[in-house]
């Protein structure tokens, strides 16, 4: 069996042009309905599975089946995933290809990643799950929602800006000729703004930098998803053989960008099946063939491992030791279709989707909003947008459930906060003045923000004013009154979580 | 005498030669030149659409009297919501349509229609039905498109009651006809919203900050732009729950087009239909003071 390394890098390429495109569609294109399933990547990893799997609630299996056709296919080839598909591993090889030092003497930690992954599986079974925040495809399409695309319509808008302004001959007029297509096809239609893209940014480039220490550092040490995939690999079908170093030659050692071959490794778990070594290999030695044979046993530490396991164990009580968010603050927003903030929190793998295909750029990642272990799930923060009244996008592209896909009409009745007017600053109350900006943008029919004629005393004079009042009733804390409020800075009126539809007993 | 359009060029020529890289100065607008501005209206009524719009217009002596050939046009219609046509919160998309082809067919060598939404633009363009309306139309001449956030400026407005300067939407300033085509609304704040406050679909910035002082603020915005004609679509009109409704029950079919090229004397008529007396309506009153247009309606010749 001979493969030319060539085809491996252009299906790489392939592969993360793809997810690439499928990222651009993430997002309206005229319809309500999403034309692709852009989530795909997420219907394919087992790490999503697990947690939807883990979590409380009935999981969509028509969602998730794609996940199981790669753990079959990880049976048949092994760990081939890794270097034909995932799009981080993709990244690694092409933007750490040029900071790898072959001289570097680091042997690695091959193991740890299981040790990780038997932690995160625990801790997830106890009730906190965390695999989204190791989760290799999440980092990629996290990274990309929330500081590459971002970084590229900054520096593509800016260009073209310039070249606007500045008038140039020729080339401006070359420029605004292609603009709209550049704005219809490849750049965002607003300008993606994100809190956290600077730490998002700086996790990825961490992870690309690692590559000076060891080439695939992240692939080989830490990665949750590797190590699942490498123990549905271990007995995997597709073996190489020789499954060591051979004697006299060693290239292997200094080659192979998994390592698979060194002492410390269990070749068939970490052998990612990229058959780079057929073509390096000088003697021909190498042969990868369905043919039985002796697998090298993993090694692991069982005292590690067990207590890895119980590490994980005891994070969620650790997690429950903390006071609960909702217990002290009121500004845990959740995508519209989120089921109950438990649940909602051991559903989510942090992807980023739903803030990808956020029509009015409301979702963020989550800080500690909801609490320590809330880090990169989504929350609306309505000061820097609103969820449209008719948009059900967030819901669709959700791989796990976390969100639930809602129809226009169970939408447009989903309260995902109330809004409460800060009396201290709204224009009307405060100086007296006429405003009533949220009343005009209220979308519910009958409107959830009225006004009422009211005679104020202002100084010596009485005047005659419209007061905005909030019907508790029939707000479903949209934000769009946050957002559009003119004062400056925070709003004058807030949307706070109390008596959202997905916690009931919610006192208002 | 520099006319006004060429004074907008020049002046950004000028800015662009010496803002490359830094600030452009603000501009200061010499005042509107009206053009065929008599004190007339045409309202007809009608179920057919493409049919009253074509009366109406031939009423006040045809689309020929206010666009003249090779001149380019800007359509404004309202498209501010993510709502279907019944519920008759943005212009009706035959309205659009069939005034842009009567611009054509009169000669004009472009049409661009745009509208600055409240709600998310793309969502607004298709669900209020505009988008495909004018697609339909199939023209190289006409283009619908979303507003260029790059070709927002700043100017003066010289007489500003409530606003010194704010910030304009270029293209709508820089075409030869601005044809404003606004629909009939209750709106909370300014108690109608007709043509006069159409014209907020075409400025920039914090639009909120001008509900303080609607009336003027809205004027001072309509002594910088200058629309050429107003047609107001009360084919059917939101009476409640304005400017955004979205209840049927809060919508009345009245089968009405109202058109004049005084925005001011087309907004008084829009007032009767939902009972008004013009001087009741602020900013009509306004938009009179400072010379938008004759409300008498007892003044203004019928045709």
């Amino acid at each position: 069996m001979r493969v030319d390394r060539k085809w491996r890098i252009i299906i790489q390429s392939t592969t993360l042009l793809g997810f690439l495109w499928l990222f651009l569609q993430t997002e309206y294109r005229g319809t309500d309905d999403l034309a692709y399933p852009v989530s795909l990547l997420f219907r394919l990893d087992p790490l999503a599975l697990l947690a939807a799997l883990f979590a409380p609630g009935d999981s969509d299996l028509a969602l998730l089946w794609p996940a199981f056709l790669l753990l079959g296919l990880t049976l048949v080839f092994g760990r081939f995933f890794c270097s034909w598909l995932c799009p981080l591993g993709t990244l690694f090889d092409f933007a750490g290809g040029p900071l790898r030092r072959p001289s570097s003497t680091f042997s690695g930690w091959p193991k740890a990643k299981y040790y990780l992954l038997a932690s995160l599986t625990l801790s997830a079974l106890c009730g906190l799950q965390l695999f989204g925040w190791f989760d290799p495809l999440s980092i990629f399409l996290r990274s990309l929602t929330l500081s590459l695309n971002p970084l590229w319509n900054q520096l593509a808008n800016a260009l073209f800006d310039w070249l606007y302004q500045a008038d140039l001959p020729l080339i401006s007029a070359a420029a605004d000729f292609v603009y709209p297509l550049f704005r219809e096809r490849l750049l965002a239609f607003e300008q993606p703004v994100f809190l956290l893209s600077l730490l998002t940014a700086a996790v990825l480039l961490l992870l690309i930098l690692l590559e000076r220490v060891q080439a695939r550092f992240w692939c080989r040490n830490l990665c949750p998803l590797g190590a699942l995939l490498g123990l549905c690999a271990h007995h995997s079908l597709l073996q190489r053989s020789p499954q060591t170093d051979c004697a006299d030659c060693k290239l292997c050692a200094s080659q192979c960008r998994m390592g698979a071959t060194a002492d410390l490794s269990a070749p068939s778990a970490e052998c990612v099946r990229c058959l780079d070594c057929l073509d390096y290999c000088p003697s021909q030695r190498i042969d990868f063939s369905f043919a039985r044979q002796a697998v090298k046993k993993f090694d692991l530490s069982r005292r590690t491992l067990l207590a890895a396991s119980l590490g994980g164990a005891v994070m969620a009580p650790l997690a429950a030791a903390a006071p609960l968010s909702a217990s002290y603050r009121n500004d845990v927003i959740r995508p519209p279709g989120a089921v109950a903030e438990e649940e909602f929190l051991r559903r989510c793998i942090r992807c980023g989707e739903c803030m990808k295909v956020c029509i009015g750029a409301a979702l963020h990642p989550d800080l500690l909003r909801g609490g320590a272990f809330s880090l990169w799930s989504p929350v609306l923060v309505a000061r820097l947008g609103y969820c449209e009244y008719d948009c059900t996008l967030c819901g669709q592209v959700c791989p796990t459930g976390a969100i639930g896909m809602l129809k226009v009409e169970e939408k447009r009745k989903f309260k995902i906060g109330l809004a409460v007017l800060d009396k201290d600053r709204c224009l009307p109350f405060a100086q007296a003045e006429e405003c009533l900006v949220c009343e005009e943008h209220c979308p519910t029919g009958n409107k959830a923000l009225v006004f009422e004629r009211r005679q104020v005393l202002v100084g010596s004079e009485t005047r005659e004013l419209l007061q905005p009042r909030v019907l508790t009733e029939l707000c479903i804390g949209c934000g769009i009154c946050e957002t559009r409020c003119p004062v400056s800075g925070a709003s004058a009126i807030k949307i706070i979580n109390e008596g959202e539809s997905r916690n009931r007993q919610g006192l208002l | 005498m520099l006319d006004r359009r060429q004074f907008i060029r020049r002046s950004l020529h000028a800015a662009c030669a010496v803002g490359v890289g830094g600030t452009v100065p603000q501009l200061l607008l010499p005042p509107a030149v009206n053009a065929a501005q008599d004190a007339v209206i045409a309202v007809r009524r009608g179920e057919d659409i493409p049919l009253l719009v074509r009366e109406t217009l031939a009423a006040l002596g045809g689309m020929e009297r206010y666009v003249r050939p090779g001149e380019s046009v800007v359509v404004k219609p309202n498209i501010g919501w993510d709502r279907a046509v019944e519920l008759a919160v943005n212009t009706h998309p035959l309205v659009v349509k069939t005034v842009v082809q009567l611009c054509l067919e009169a000669g004009a060598a472009k049409v661009q229609v745009f509208d600055r939404t409240a709600n998310d633009p793309r969502r607004c363009y298709v669900t209020s039905g505009i988008l495909a309306a004018v697609e339909q139309i199939d023209s190289k001449q006409v283009e619908i498109v979303y507003m260029d956030r790059r070709a927002y400026k700043e100017f003066e407005i010289p007489n500003g009651k409530a606003l010194s300067r704010w910030s304009f939407y270029l293209p709508a300033l820089e075409a030869d006809r601005l044809i404003n085509l606004p629909i009939a609304k209750q709106h909370s704040v300014a108690t109608l919203t007709l043509g006069m406050k159409n014209l907020m679909g075409v400025i920039g910035g914090n639009r909120g900050m001008l509900h303080r002082n609607i009336a003027e603020s809205v004027t001072d915005i309509n002594t910088v732009i200058h629309s050429d004609l107003t047609v107001i679509d009360a084919t059917r009109i939101l009476v409640a729950n304005g400017p955004q409704g979205g209840r049927l029950e809060d919508v009345e079919v009245r089968n009405t087009l109202i058109a004049s090229p005084q925005i001011a004397t087309a907004d008084a008529y829009g007032a009767t239909l939902f009972g008004y007396q013009p001087h009741q309506i602020e900013t009509i009153v306004a938009g009179h003071q400072r010379g938008l247009g004759e409300i008498d309606l007892s003044r203004v010749k019928h045709l």
